[in-house]
């Protein structure tokens, strides 16, 4: 049965990259009763571990989200900002967006005569304050804020923000309460900064040293209106991941993947993704190297307030990952 | 003998992330010269010369070329495809392929015809997803055969032209793997300290990745990297000309005094060096071996080709013969002469 | 400070053979101990009382220009290295090669230019240096292919506590480096001058992978709009507004919890700081930070204007705040219960 209140959650909690200490922190306490380890390393990476002694393997799904920063505060209430993470100007136009502190603040344009030159320097968020002295309490530079939206769900799908990667979390999370009996020295990983360059998942590799890697994270699909040659599709079920910009996974593990989906009727599809990267880009390229796979997400309307993914999928995804950390 | 090793690693497919399918043609070439053989967890091919010293030297070369990939079986027997790597799309119309599906499968890449093309449109810029691999095979016959995911190369045989010039796809960057069957063949002859380790790197054309996971493996003293590089032609006379020796490299990511003593053993002995300024990112697997671990010292040497990431590269082997014994006899030299001298700032 | 000598030797990405001797020599002076790792990176060790493993550090190499062919006139066609922009090339002086021959960024004159030629600034493939030779053979008695180039440019104090020089990025960082392992702090620290860095922070990868630091201080001369059209909010620093500490660049994001603790050492003691409120560039933090199983880092930078240009400018006012404040976050990081 799908947990919505468990993805609610995850969705709803504040985490761009590099402030992740509020989503940690709800994913330790899901998961704490359920792991032999759990650690926080120097980037802030959650590792929880149940203790085998074979193959060492690791699973990565990262905990951050895309949101803003803000640069600059002017005393009227008027804040300049820049991306973290993958954001065009041009699709910010309007949004609520939120900060930390629970404050808000929507995003409005300069005057501009030409609306194609629009750039992030053209953009400010009002956050609808005149009280001087409460602005400058309240908000100040450095501070992140991230979209603002509600959480929504139908029977077939969940449309929500940051599905990208909570999602992968909750396969994780819900994975690993049903850890499967077996000698396999297992790492989840609840990674930080994947959106701002797969930062967290370089470091945690080197120190994890794993004998194989499995990230788990949403990808693209082909199924909507503006059409990407691409055959994943959502209710198509797990999407085993081919190659895109960071990997070309290794044979075997794509091999080892299409087997465990087959021996368990898990519904997979083959995913080839020809532009981004994910957890397993850096992990693979960890010292000598390590065979690296990714279990995706196909999910529609990707970094954007409303990320669409099937509820179906998500179960296969759930149980492939059971499935590949008992194999 | 050379040529005949390239005409047989060129007509092999090696595409990036795929290098372990012909993993029994390299041994087969350089077990006779070399002591050990194993793989990175990449799949990059490593053997070792075996020496008496404790100096390590790693001589990378890419064994990876740049291939397509299908990532659509649509009705009519058409496949769309991407790239593994960077491929300018234009070289690729009217291209006879191999996919390499359960069996190997005949195709060829057209393109609508020009009658049917506005003049506006036949000046655009090819993208991939405009082009499709044409297997002749009804949908339902072809699904059985290909799935997303498998790989294809141009279909092309290696060429002789004239004198020692030679046409072949992939020569980037096979070139450099017969530079170091080359070396290897000499050190056998002349005798060397060092433990020299020929490395064949995987998946260089799509990030520099096995020569990480490699040189991370082999922990050298210092690398030798090998690379083919732009040669001369009517529209670029200001390069490196083919049959001139090897290109040497100076810039910001290369070991300056290593690439000095290079010059002078060339000098000194008399092989043919060209000379290019790369000042930054040098794109090859230099980048990745002088940042591993605790940094690896290195030079790079190209051998010049035209028409690069085409099927029809152009390389003169005089070019390798002269790099492959340069290269034996600046190791030689390394033996001979103290190293941490050579490597102190 | 050592200022003056830093910003008038060579050193161009990957060619730091200058600025590292000066730094050697500096270091036995002070009777610091160091070694010299296998890309070039200068390692100091100050030792003292420790928490933690700290690494302070600060580039050596300077952007520049390399030689990329010699033409049958003996003119220099030349490439930049690192990012140079190429409005500030034309008319310069530079010196080539180990052996400092003086030469001349030529261009045709206004006179001969057609209207819209003029005003534009040439591409670097439409620029050469003049050595005053007439033939190839004459210049290749002199240079060869691969040779670096480096601005002449002297150091000048001007204004109101202004300093001007090139390579002020990062030679400022060294300086402070070089006056923080001069004060025998008792406080361990790694000083490391770092190589590559305007080539792809590549020397601190290094660096960092022998030291394994749980802390990394980086010192930059960093990036000032700080002119008159400019918008405040587009500004990024402010020249004399003090050290500013680095929020997020395309390299790092910042553990703002440590940056917020520097910010408060620096206002505990008086000293001035601002933040750097843009999230374009990078530096050797980018590095640090993601080695090994990963480290804290706070970058405090000097405003410079004109950055990687000639004629940087920079404030001795923000030169001692950045002092003053990473002798303290040093000192805060190891002191005692």
């Amino acid at each position: 049965m799908f947990n919505s209140e468990l993805m609610k959650k995850l969705s709803d909690c504040f985490g761009p990259s590099g402030r992740e200490k509020y989503i940690r922190e709800l994913i330790i306490d899901e998961i704490k009763d359920y792991v032999d380890e759990i650690s926080t390393d120097p980037l802030g990476n959650l590792i929880a571990r149940k203790k085998g002694s074979g193959k060492k393997i690791m699973f990565s799904a990262h905990m951050d989200q895309i949101g803003l920063i803000v640069t600059h505060v002017d005393e009227k209430g008027f804040l300049r900002f820049t991306n973290v993470g993958g954001l065009k100007a041009k699709n910010l136009l309007g949004l609520h967006m939120v900060f930390a502190n629970g404050l808000e603040g929507v995003i409005c344009q300069e005057e501009l005569k030409d609306k194609e030159k629009l750039t992030m320097g053209k953009l400010f968020l009002d956050v609808g304050v005149t009280d001087k002295e409460f602005v400058k309490q309240n908000f100040r530079v450095g501070d992140m804020c991230v979209f603002k939206s509600q959480y929504y769900e139908t029977e077939d799908c969940v449309i929500c923000k940051a599905a990208d990667d909570r999602v992968g979390c909750y396969i994780l999370i819900e994975a690993l309460k049903n850890h499967p009996n077996t000698d396999n020295d297992v790492y989840y990983v609840f990674s930080v900064q994947e959106e701002v360059g797969c930062r967290g998942a370089k470091t945690a590799g080197y120190s994890i040293n794993p004998d194989l890697a499995i990230a788990v994270d949403v990808t693209a699909t082909g199924d909507t209106p503006d059409e990407i040659i691409m055959e994943v599709k959502l209710d198509g079920g797990a999407a085993i991941k081919i190659k895109d910009n960071s990997l070309i996974v290794h044979p075997e593990v794509k091999d080892m993947l299409t087997y465990l989906s087959e021996k368990n009727n898990i519904k997979y599809q083959y995913e080839i993704l020809e532009f981004g990267g994910t957890d397993a880009g850096p992990i693979h390229l960890s010292r000598e190297g390590v065979p690296s796979g990714v279990i995706s997400i196909p999910t529609r309307n990707l970094h954007t307030s409303g990320e669409i993914f099937s509820k179906k999928d998500v179960e296969e995804c759930i149980k492939l990952v059971r499935a590949a950390a008992g194999h | 003998m050379l040529k005949d090793f390239l005409f047989d690693i060129c007509s092999s497919q090696f595409v990036s992330g795929f290098e372990h399918v012909n993993s029994h043609i390299l041994p087969k070439y350089f077990k006779p010269y070399t002591d050990s053989f194993e793989k990175d967890k990449l799949g990059s091919y490593i053997f070792k010369a075996s020496g008496t010293s404790e100096t390590n030297i790693m001589l990378a070369a890419h064994i990876d070329e740049i291939g397509l990939m299908v990532t659509e079986i649509l009705e009519g027997g058409f496949l769309s495809f991407t790239s593994v790597g960077g491929i300018n799309p234009a070289s690729l119309v009217a291209q006879e392929v191999t996919v390499f599906g359960k069996e190997k499968i005949f195709g060829v890449i057209g393109i609508k015809p020009p009658h049917i093309t506005d003049a506006e449109e036949r000046k655009k810029p090819l993208k991939l997803k405009d082009l499709y691999i044409d297997t002749g095979y009804p949908r339902e016959d072809l699904v059985k055969m290909v799935k997303v995911g498998d790989i294809a190369t141009i279909k092309r045989e290696p060429l002789s032209l004239q004198g020692s010039r030679i046409s072949a796809k992939a020569l980037d960057d096979r070139a450099g793997v017969a530079v170091m069957l080359e070396t290897a063949k000499e050190l056998k002859k002349i005798s060397h300290k060092s433990n020299v380790f020929f490395t064949a790197t995987a998946q260089e054309e799509t990030g520099t990745r096995g020569a990480k996971t490699s040189s991370y493996k082999i922990n050298p003293h210092i690398g030798i990297v090998l690379e083919v590089g732009f040669g001369m032609t009517p529209d670029m006379t200001d390069l490196p000309q083919l049959g001139k020796g090897p290109i040497v490299a100076f810039g910001g990511r290369l070991n300056a005094k290593l690439t000095k003593k290079f010059v002078e053993v060339c000098k000194k002995y008399n092989y043919p060096l060209q000379y290019e300024a790369v000042p930054g990112r040098t794109g090859t697997d230099a980048e990745a071996l002088q940042i591993t671990r605790e940094g690896i010292p290195c030079i790079l040497l190209s051998i010049p080709l035209r028409y690069m990431h085409t099927s029809v590269e152009t390389i003169d082997l005089k070019d390798v013969e002269n790099a492959g014994k340069a290269i034996a006899r600046f190791i030689n030299e390394l033996d001979n002469s103290d190293l941490e001298e050579i490597l102190c700032f | 400070m050592f200022l003056k000598e830093l910003t008038e030797l060579s050193g161009v990405s990957g060619y730091e053979y200058e600025v590292r001797n000066y730094i050697k020599n500096k270091l036995k002076e002070i009777d610091c101990e160091y070694y010299i790792d296998k890309l070039g990176n200068v390692i100091a060790h100050n030792k003292g009382r420790k928490n933690k493993t700290i690494m302070v550090a600060a580039h050596m190499d300077e952007v520049g220009l390399i030689v990329r062919q010699i033409d049958s006139k003996g003119l220099i066609k030349f490439e930049a290295v690192g990012g140079i922009d190429q409005r500030v090339l034309n008319s310069k002086v530079v010196l080539v090669g180990d052996n400092k021959i003086p030469g001349v960024i030529g261009s045709k004159a206004v006179h001969l230019m057609s209207k819209e030629e003029r005003g534009k600034s040439l591409p670097i493939d439409k620029l050469y240096i003049d050595i005053g030779t007439d033939s190839k053979e004459e210049t290749e008695k002199l240079v060869s292919i691969g040779d670096y180039v480096s601005f002449k440019s002297d150091y000048v104090e001007f204004g109101d506590n202004m300093i001007k020089g090139k390579a002020l990025d990062d030679r400022v960082g060294c300086s402070i480096l070089l006056e923080l392992l001069s004060m025998k702090l008792d406080a361990d620290f790694y000083g490391v001058f770092t190589v590559m860095e305007e080539v792809g922070l590549r020397g601190a990868e290094t660096a960092a992978y022998q030291l394994e630091p749980d802390l990394g201080i980086v010192l930059e001369g960093t990036v000032s709009a700080d002119m008159p059209e400019v918008e405040d909010y587009y500004k990024t620093t402010i020249i004399g507004k003090g050290a500013a500490l680095s929020i997020m660049d395309n390299a790092t994001v910042y553990d703002i919890d440590v940056v917020r603790e520097v910010a408060k050492i620096a206002e505990d003691n008086n000293i001035q700081y601002q933040y750097r409120t843009s999230g374009a560039g990078g530096n050797d933090a980018g590095a640090i930070h993601k080695t090994k199983k990963g480290a804290k880092v706070v970058s405090i930078s000097i405003p410079c204007r004109y950055i990687h240009s000639s004629v940087s400018v920079a404030s001795k006012n923000d030169y001692e705040n950045v002092l003053r404040l990473t002798k303290e976050v040093i000192l805060e990081n190891q002191k005692g219960d």
